[in-house]
């Protein structure tokens, strides 16, 4: 799958890119088959079926976004200890 | 409810042996113990009483969104919507998907702002008096709501000791909460999340066995379908059974608004009630990856629950089909009549299933689980109602100064008034449940849209947020209550009502949005660099890459967009 970018640098990770609509696509999919997969897995193969998609699109979503969560995190927590420093005063009412 | 005779009809009583006593008393042994364990992390500073220190790994705050939306109403809820639509009845619970998304872009977006709570994002996002009138109203709003949600679930607690042993509904109320505010006032949000991640667990493996003897004793599944299918109800086993496109009891369009509401929610804050619950579970995660994987799998969590709960309540209902026909004999009303009111006796459903089937020795593993899903969502809605009057209200208006062992202790004062408030509601909660249900309609209606629009549209301002507010108190007023007492607007479903109220607040929060200046540059550029929001940000983008903000150093930029 080298159409996914899984090697970021800050800069590119804090974009909005295909990754990440991927990733929102496959996450909806396997919250979709976690609900009606579970109770209907009781009752035959169609519900199995309907987790092991689930369960697929899960493990496609973490190989897709966490490369990119990765980066951004990283990233982040360099600035954080600034910003939070700073926090307080950039939201007080006599700024 | 209280003349129909409960357990005679499901033919159970409760015996508690020494060793059921004796798996309740350990369990809240170790409950107020944590609190004890962690009281002194908890008293360091606001951001440890609240936020835990902002440097949790992501299974704990996971652990807490689970445990969080477990709550003593919550099987009741499910199984009051299972017994009555069967597996299409998933989609009403699936609210909870919001999270789908939400893992992955407000999430993201939240984590980045640093603010404690969705009243303070709203003077990051937002500038000026407007912002300011929107954390105030904000901050006050969440204080009430949780203060409500605390009688909400402890009433619930009441009715479940009241079932299971006969006490005054008040007892099981004061007695679990005031028990579970012992750590909660010892160690602030350490206490909660530390206690959410046992409670979650017992919660869980309780949910999973109770459910799994409740299948058995219907027979299994097998038995289940096959009962179903030859009394015409196999209808139940399906969750696209809608009765048409807009008629019926379950309509098509019903469930488009249900998934439609769910899955955009995602790039908003604030769409749904649960998300200022959520919020503070993610500002807690230790970094922004951590962040997003906790609201995800907590959430999945949820929805799994949900699924096994469903097929547990389907074994409930081939044991107890004609509750509504033997509810409305015994109370000589009609079928139709007695829907309302017969709906809380099969609502209580998988309690009976617990109390009913367990064997002596589970029972008190039983009521121990039920009193850890009280636990944690109490312990939340305690210490988040006080992070608001803490944070949004002491902090930020009475004392802006204060020293880190003032904010603590006023976040337990605050926590103790919510909690004696919540008795009050909780006692009153019979004649003001539809008050609740019109403030959550406040919540998820006409300010749906606008909760979106704050995070995906620059030009979104603070007056055209605050004027969506005013509206929906209004709209909401006159869609939900007044115009169908005069027979205008009466006989709506639940999600015209959504689609209405959606429709006339944009007539109002449009204009006032461009009726009024947008939010200065400065601002939006600070907002943009710190939290890189998802959707129309071009403008705000333009001039951040003109000052040099994107692409610098880390320790550059943050110093740039502080200044």
């Amino acid at each position: 799958m080298s159409w996914i970018r899984r090697s970021w640098t800050p800069e590119a990770a804090d974009e909005w890119t295909k990754e990440d609509y991927i990733g929102m696509v496959l996450s909806v999919i396997s919250y979709l088959g976690i609900a009606i997969g579970v109770p209907l897995a009781f009752f035959g193969w169609l519900g199995l079926v309907i987790l092991g998609v689930a369960v697929a699109a899960l493990l496609l979503m973490y190989y897709v976004v966490d490369p990119k969560l990765k980066a951004i995190s990283s990233e982040y927590e360099k600035r954080q200890k600034r910003y939070l420093e700073e926090l307080d005063k950039s939201v007080r009412w006599e700024d | 409810m209280n003349e129909f005779p409960v357990h005679e009809y499901f033919g159970f009583e409760v015996a508690f042996e020494a060793i059921d006593w004796t798996w309740l008393v350990l369990f809240l042994l170790v409950m107020v113990g944590c609190g004890v364990l962690f009281y002194r992390l908890g008293k360091r500073s606001e951001a440890d009483f609240f936020l835990a220190g902002r440097g949790l790994p992501w299974y704990l705050p996971a652990a807490s969104v689970y445990a969080t939306h477990t709550a003593t109403d919550t099987p009741i809820w499910v199984g009051g919507v299972i017994y009555e639509h069967g597996l299409r009845g998933i989609w009403i619970t699936f609210f909870s998907a919001w999270c789908a998304i939400s893992a992955l872009v407000s999430t993201r977006i939240f984590r980045r702002s640093l603010a404690y709570s969705q009243a303070e994002w709203q003077s990051l996002r937002f500038g000026g008096l407007g912002a300011e009138l929107l954390r105030g109203w904000l901050a006050g709003w969440q204080i009430f709501m949780n203060m409500f949600i605390l009688g909400w679930v402890g009433i619930a607690m009441g009715k479940v000791c009241n079932l299971a042993f006969g006490w005054p509904e008040w007892v099981g109320l004061v007695l679990f909460s005031s028990i579970c505010a012992v750590y909660v006032l010892s160690a602030g949000y350490w206490g909660v999340v530390m206690a959410d991640l046992q409670q979650g667990i017992i919660a869980f493996l309780a949910i999973v066995i109770v459910s799994a003897w409740g299948i058995a004793a219907a027979g299994g599944p097998a038995n289940i379908a096959q009962w179903l299918a030859n009394n015409g109800q196999d209808w139940r086993l399906n969750p696209f059974a809608f009765t048409g496109l807009f008629g019926g009891e379950f309509p098509f369009a019903w469930f488009f608004t249900l998934i439609f509401m769910a899955l955009l929610a995602g790039f908003g804050m604030g769409t749904y009630i649960d998300w200022y619950a959520e919020s503070q579970r993610i500002q807690s995660a230790r970094t922004v990856r951590d962040a997003s994987y906790s609201i995800w799998s907590g959430s999945a969590l949820v929805l799994l629950r949900n699924g096994i709960w469903a097929v547990a309540i389907l074994g409930f209902f081939i044991l107890y089909p004609n509750i509504v026909g033997d509810f409305a004999a015994f109370s000589g009303q009609t079928v139709e009549a007695a829907g309302e009111q017969a709906k809380g006796v099969y609502e209580v459903g998988w309690f009976v299933l617990g109390f009913k089937v367990l064997p002596v020795g589970l029972l008190g593993f039983f009521f121990a689980a039920i009193v850890a899903i009280h636990f944690s969502t109490i312990s939340t809605h305690l210490n988040l109602g006080a992070m608001y009057a803490t944070r949004d209200i002491y902090h930020h208006y009475i004392d802006p100064g204060a020293s880190e062992r003032r904010l603590v202790w006023v976040g337990r004062i605050s926590t103790l008034i919510l909690l004696l408030g919540s008795f009050v509601y909780g006692l009153m909660m019979e004649s003001i449940t539809s008050w609740l249900i019109f403030a959550i309609w406040i919540m998820s209606a006409g300010i749906w849209l606008p909760s979106l629009l704050q995070v995906i549209w620059w030009r979104f301002n603070a007056w055209g947020y605050l004027s969506a507010w005013i509206a929906n108190l209004g709209m909401s007023w006159l869609v939900v209550w007044i115009l169908p007492a005069y027979g205008i607007l009466a006989g709506l479903e639940d999600y015209h009502r959504f689609w209405i109220l959606m429709a006339l607040g944009i007539v109002v929060y449009l204009p006032a949005t461009f009726l009024t200046r947008p939010e200065r540059m400065d601002n939006l550029v600070r907002f943009y660099v710190m939290s890189r929001p998802i959707g129309w940000w071009g403008p705000v983008r333009r001039e951040a890459e003109r000052r040099g903000l994107l692409g610098a150093e880390p320790g550059q930029a943050a110093q740039e967009v502080m200044r």
